[in-house]
């Protein structure tokens, strides 16, 4: 049954308080980063503006009444930035650690609500903004099936909601297997998902103007491709403070295919490729070059990826976002774009890739990044939700021993610094370099 | 008969078609040991030989971008009679030819030594990305192409298709001694003539796929598939999961006990 108007305006009302809270939040990094006018810290800036247009854009929508969706970034965003369409992503807000303010407060409501703390806390958080009526309840919402059971867990709660049961969702099947049967078979869901999404909206699909998006998408995995490779410099240009996350959060959330985005990743590569020719380091003595393989501790990030860097000349030189296994997408005609998406957000998006499977990716990845990018570690950070990649952690250190690369499996969680604490993960991660006679 | 044997049949029949067709082909011998191989080479090979990247500015060539296409695969016989050792094969333009150019690529590495067997199968493709082993030549970080650069430098010490391959042959022939012969096939004539090559490389990548699941599964990893078929109560690992929900019920009663007795 559909959602009445009067509870739909008084879930927004609620929604959109935090909403605004957290928007205010990005300004105030904004506003902050203004005052510093290094050239990279200019870029981050222009990361946080986009990211509070991209808060301000969703709250005029509900405000006055137009569509906005609810979806991932793994289901073709290029499909909404064609049809004209605002989205959020459904865990934007652990994503983008911007409850960052009261992070901890949300995890002890999330539990006190009785969601289980052996779920992932990205997924737990999302479950309880929305049952808290903390996220703006959209128009309809694409969900998702894959990579972890947390997801579908998330989803299933989500449609059973007792409010948000009344907001259409679909959500796209995934195969398993990486072959052309797969791709053939996700590409018809997209087109599903776009007939939903026609239907829940009243916006059209125009091919044209989705060939020239996906166009402008391919510049900017183009531009990201030449940014990873500079990263393999020695010294690194850069260390963990920039990278992955932004490129990720331009290309397949904020600015998917649309030139301000493409444009960012020219200044990225420029400044990028101007350290390089200089021979700068993102410290000045790089002692130990890491391979970080999951998303950055979001939730307390501050607490160590600097000390990493000061204490031991650590430099994160690349991270599972980070690493572009993109391939352009043929525009040359409907069946060739859609195949291409479903390509590409199946077995090239990051963490679905790994983590839905196949599980020698966790192998193939770790390999090619070793070599190429001239890794002295291997640190697997074994975040508590991801249960997926720990069970491929066998295989991780069997390729590392193979490697002859050291291999680090610590166990935390990335979202709430209270399940192994800063302390006791550089204290493991001491030990390790320590033992391992690095840095 | 090695598991890939029928694929020389069919490169040795995709060479011939497109000879049919007209497409300009050079063949090139190289001697067989890796000191020879590498004797008079215009670049230096092996670890660090390519220390830095090659940007955009400095690059001479480029091969194997998407837009222009590109198809990469290698197998192996345990039959070295079967490899013409040694054999350079290029279809299409080489590299001094190409200046500021984005060819399309093909590349076919065959390797054969009487002691290589499946097991060997990862390693060579893992070989086959050289890093930083070959001076002026890299190959972009990314999953399953080969999308590499030749630099403006070493184009311009006479770095072609032969130098590539003589120093392809010598790293593999270093890393994996097991390899004892190679024959190299590059395509640089067109997209178009990627296509069938692709279509047999999708075959011969299928069965490594197969052989990465088995060798996996030999050590004792379930990479692809649960074989259990995703029923815990056939799995032997089942009593350590029920020890670890064990753990967590009495970590729960433990932070909840304080609040209780406070009350």
């Amino acid at each position: 049954m559909a959602m009445d108007k009067e509870t739909r305006r008084a879930l927004m009302v609620k929604g959109l308080e935090r909403y605004r809270k957290e928007r205010d939040f990005f300004k105030f990094l904004s506003d902050t980063l203004a005052l510093m006018p290094d050239e990279e810290m200019q870029l981050s800036k222009e990361v946080t503006d986009i990211t509070v247009d991209r808060y301000d854009t969703i709250i005029r929508c509900a405000e006055e009444d137009k569509p906005f969706v609810a979806g991932y970034f793994n289901a073709a965003p290029e499909v909404y930035t064609a049809m004209d369409l605002p989205w959020y992503l459904i865990m934007q807000t652990p994503f983008l650690a911007a409850s960052a303010p009261y992070l901890m407060e949300d995890v002890d409501a999330a539990e006190a609500m009785g969601l289980g703390t052996d779920w992932c806390t990205a997924c737990r958080l999302s479950l309880y903004y929305i049952e808290a009526g903390l996220s703006p309840p959209p128009t309809c919402m694409i969900g998702l099936l894959h990579p972890c059971d947390a997801a579908t867990m998330l989803h299933q709660a989500v449609v059973r909601n007792e409010k948000w049961r009344g907001i259409p969702m679909f959500c796209t099947d995934p195969p398993y297997f990486e072959d052309q049967r797969g791709i053939d078979y996700f590409a018809n869901e997209l087109k599903k998902m776009v007939a939903f999404i026609e239907e829940n909206t009243g916006r059209k699909l125009d091919l044209d103007r989705l060939r020239e998006v996906v166009k402008e998408s391919n510049k900017q995995y183009e531009l990201w491709a030449e940014y990873a490779q500079l990263r393999r410099a020695v010294p690194c240009p850069q260390g963990w403070g920039m990278g992955g996350p932004q490129c990720f959060a331009v290309s397949q959330i904020f600015q998917v295919g649309q030139p301000r985005g493409t444009d960012w990743f020219r200044r990225l590569v420029s400044i990028t490729e101007k350290k390089v020719k200089e021979g700068r380091g993102v410290i000045p003595k790089e002692k130990i070059r890491y391979f970080w393989f999951d998303l950055l501790p979001f939730g307390w990030c501050f607490e160590l990826m600097p000390w990493l860097e000061q204490e031991w000349g650590a430099v994160m030189v690349m991270e599972m976002f980070g690493f572009t296994p993109y391939t352009p997408v043929d525009t040359r005609n409907e069946d060739t774009i859609f195949k291409g998406l479903a390509k590409r957000n199946l077995y090239e998006s990051p963490m679905v890739r790994q983590a839905r499977g196949i599980a020698d990716y966790f192998a193939s990845d770790i390999a090619r990044v070793v070599k190429d990018y001239k890794v002295d570690c291997v640190i697997w950070p074994g975040h508590m939700g991801h249960k997926d990649g720990s069970a491929s952690t066998g295989i991780m250190r069997e390729i590392c021993n193979e490697l002859k690369v050291p291999y680090l499996h610590i166990g935390l969680d990335l979202f709430d610094r209270r399940y192994t604490t800063p302390e006791e993960c550089k204290d493991k991660l001491s030990k390790f370099f320590g033992a391992m006679g690095l840095g | 008969m090695a598991i890939y044997d029928a694929y020389l049949t069919k490169i040795a029949a995709y060479v011939a078609d497109l000879r049919r067709k007209g497409r300009p082909i050079r063949e090139m011998d190289c001697p067989p040991g890796v000191d020879r191989l590498l004797d008079g080479l215009p670049v230096r090979v092996g670890p660090g030989a390519n220390p830095g990247i090659i940007l955009r500015g400095d690059t001479f060539a480029e091969m194997g971008n998407p837009d222009a296409g590109s198809c990469a695969f290698l197998f192996w016989t345990d039959n070295p009679a079967l490899v013409r050792e040694g054999r350079i094969t290029l279809i299409g333009p080489d590299i001094p030819e190409s200046p500021g150019a984005s060819l399309p690529f093909g590349q076919v590495l065959i390797m054969a030594g009487p002691q290589l067997t499946e097991k060997d199968h990862q390693t060579l493709e893992h070989t086959q990305f050289v890093a930083d082993r070959i001076e002026g030549y890299m190959i972009r970080s990314t999953s399953q192409l080969i999308w590499s650069r030749v630099s403006r430098d070493v184009a311009q010490r006479g770095f072609g298709f032969e130098t590539l391959g003589r120093a392809l042959m010598a790293v593999f022939k270093q890393e994996v001694p097991k390899v004892e012969a190679m024959e190299i096939l590059f395509v640089t004539s067109s997209r178009e003539d990627l296509g069938p090559l692709d279509d047999i490389g999708a075959q011969v990548r299928k069965i490594y796929k197969s052989l990465l699941a088995a060798d996996w599964k030999a050590r004792g990893f379930d990479a692809y598939v649960c074989s259990y078929g995703g029923d815990c109560r056939t799995c032997p690992d089942e009593p350590v999961c029920d020890e670890i929900k064990e753990v967590i019920k009495i970590r729960k009663q433990k932070d909840v006990a304080p609040e209780a007795s406070a009350g």
